[in-house]
């Protein structure tokens, strides 16, 4: 397994979000700016980089029947520490963010990688792949708060884009306007998928 | 039995280490609460930045601020409370600054997490704006006005966020009434003493 | 605190319609997407969160209230008076000690379901232990705490809100069920719709924002 592989993996063909299905549970509201969304990220990305390394650090002597509540520790280790760091040094995004943070527990990409990943892999692998699922993440998470923000907002990341006559579909900032976007980003990538597919096989009738 | 023994000491050296990063952070969170408290009290009582600001926070829910236009006590300028009303989604708290009287002189709201581009927009600044807009209309306000149009007061909702406009609105009532009592009888304790200047 | 029938009916109505946990706070989602394809499965799986929501709440708040919090009350405190001067502030540990008493509590309700309804627990299969990771637990433990929620208040609010999160999920299952059976575009098939099928109902719950009691 190469360095390159598991980078691609992390942030393409294995993407945490569209692909795994991972991290948008407790991920998906904070996606209603890219500012929002891109701080998400670079918390999850600490702790997923950090829990990754530590789990990987000690797998050999994590006894196999009590490894998850472990890990559980670790990361909610982790995240608490993020949380502090974030009301001290960046009281805002802190705020805005809220009961999200301490929720980076609970995301399943973090506790998923740790026994997919890092409880098998050597150190430096397992926080390439932290890094790269956690860029994955971000890239995402944003995609999703792009279409948001400036569909229902007429902002990105809090700029104005277009002048004071433009009505925001204020749909698009609510709950509902989060499963639509990823609800067509999912379709349009199946979509590619398949097309792919029929394009390796010559049609079978 | 040796399992637990390895979560308890995995969960105590979680803890330990926690410990050790609270002993930096919270010097700082605290410091930055403070910072931004003292802040939006001089925001909510105009005038005060070059006076004094007393304290009177016995247990924090029920305490004020009173705020002086000098570095004593001669020129009261009113007083500042937190008001703490359950939104739709989240619980609100709003600073609010008011006149011996009661009569609203700014409000400004701390923290909230209602509905964005409805309940939010109590914080909204217009383009070309310097403050909220939902909040500036409270100024100057006598406090038996303050209720949102729907209950006969002159505060007007926000669209579609009735339930933020009001529990903000609602909160805000509330609290001067609780507390009008206490600044009356420390006003009558003031006018008794020979350097008030009387305001 | 004064027990309040009708604060406790506000926050039941808010937590089952006005902010329900999946379509206006958009948690609990995994298993919301991985489990509602079948009425059966939905059901038990919901019981099993409304039960573990209600317990969660009950045992963080307690432990939150007395060990936790830097009041004259904190059992810490209390047990090591003569030796320390104030009460102990350990509310950053909040995260870590909610996780892991929620691990336990989903282990011990595996343990039940296990011997008492083998077959729930085979057609629960992986998303049982998942109910650790559902961030509705550990959400409506956190959530309690920062409303400020009383005992009682908290208790209702836990098994109100996994009320909620149930009912979206057999609303979800129940029209999952007929959509397997019909036409749709091969892209869209399986979580895309699914998704969709949530937005519209996040959609009509919202029309619960306007509902007050007087």
């Amino acid at each position: 397994m190469k360095i390159k592989e598991v980078i691609s993996k992390g942030i393409w063909t294995e993407n945490p979000v569209f692909r795994l299905m991972l991290g948008i549970c407790p991920t998906l509201a904070t996606s209603t700016s890219v500012q929002n969304a891109i701080g998400m990220g670079i918390a999850v990305i600490f702790v997923l980089t950090f829990s990754n390394l530590l789990i990987s650090l000690i797998r050999s002597i994590v006894p196999d029947k009590i490894r998850i509540p472990i890990f559980i520790s670790i990361i909610a280790t982790f995240v608490t520490i993020v949380d502090l760091i974030m009301a001290a040094y960046v009281p805002d995004l802190h705020k805005s963010l809220g009961l999200f943070i301490p929720l980076i527990v609970v995301n399943c990409i973090i506790l998923g990688r740790a026994e997919a990943f890092a409880y098998k892999n050597t150190i430096l692998f397992s926080v390439i792949d932290g890094i790269a699922m956690g860029i994955g993440f971000t890239v995402a998470l944003s995609l999703i708060a792009t279409f948001r923000e400036i569909l229902g907002n007429g902002t990105w990341l809090g700029n104005p884009l277009f002048g004071s006559s433009f009505e925001p579909a204020l749909l698009m900032i609510l709950p509902s306007g989060a499963f639509f976007t990823i609800a067509f980003i999912i379709a349009f990538l199946n979509d590619l998928d398949q097309r792919r597919k029929r394009h390796d096989k010559p049609a079978v009738q | 039995m040796r399992f637990v023994v390895i979560l308890g000491l995995v969960t105590a050296l979680s803890a330990g280490a926690l410990a050790l990063v609270n002993q930096i952070t919270d010097p700082v969170i605290q410091t930055r609460g403070r910072e931004a408290l003292a802040a939006a009290v001089t925001l909510v009582l105009p005038g005060s930045e070059g006076g004094l600001i007393l304290t009177h926070d016995q247990n924090g829910e029920t305490g004020y601020f009173a705020g002086f236009r000098n570095p004593d006590t001669t020129d009261l300028i009113g007083y500042a409370f937190r008001s703490s009303s359950q939104g739709y989604s989240s619980t609100i708290q709003t600073l609010v600054g008011v006149d011996s009287s009661g009569s609203i002189l700014a409000i400004h709201v701390l923290s909230q997490q209602e509905t964005p581009g409805l309940g939010t927009r109590c914080q909204e600044i217009r383009r070309g704006e310097t403050e909220p807009w939902w909040q500036a209309q409270f100024k100057g306000k006598r406090i038996s006005e303050v209720a949102v149009d729907k209950d006969n007061g002159i505060i007007q909702s926000i669209t579609g966020a009735t339930i933020t406009s009001r529990a903000i609105t609602d909160g805000i009532r509330k609290q001067v009434h609780g507390l009008l009592p206490r600044w009356n009888t420390e006003a009558k304790g003031q006018a008794s003493r020979p350097n008030r200047s009387g305001s | 605190m004064q027990m309040d029938i009708q604060s406790l009916l506000i926050i039941s109505i808010s937590a089952v319609f006005i902010s329900n946990f999946v379509l206006s706070r958009i948690l609990g989602l995994c298993p919301f997407i991985g489990v509602s394809k079948q009425l059966d499965s939905a059901l038990g799986m919901g019981i099993a969160v409304i039960f573990v929501m209600g317990v969660a709440s009950a045992v963080t708040w307690v432990i939150y209230q007395y060990l936790m919090l830097p009041s004259d009350q904190n059992l810490i405190y209390l047990l090591l008076k003569g030796h320390i001067q104030n009460p102990p502030n350990l509310v950053y540990l909040r995260t870590l000690v909610f996780i892991l008493v929620i691990a336990a509590l989903v282990q011990f309700v595996e343990m039940v379901i296990q011997k008492t309804s083998p077959g729930l627990y085979r057609a629960l299969g992986i998303y049982l232990p998942l109910i650790t990771t559902n961030c509705t637990v550990l959400g409506v433990s956190i959530l309690n705490i920062d409303s400020n929620y009383n005992f009682i208040e908290s208790v209702v609010n836990g098994l109100m809100s996994g009320i909620g999160f149930t009912l979206a999920l057999i609303l979800m299952s129940g029209i999952r069920e007929k959509l397997e059976l019909a036409n749709l575009p091969k892209a869209m098939r399986g979580t895309p719709i699914a998704f969709i099928l949530a937005g519209l109902m996040a959609l009509a719950f919202l029309g619960f924002s306007g509902l007050t009691i007087r």
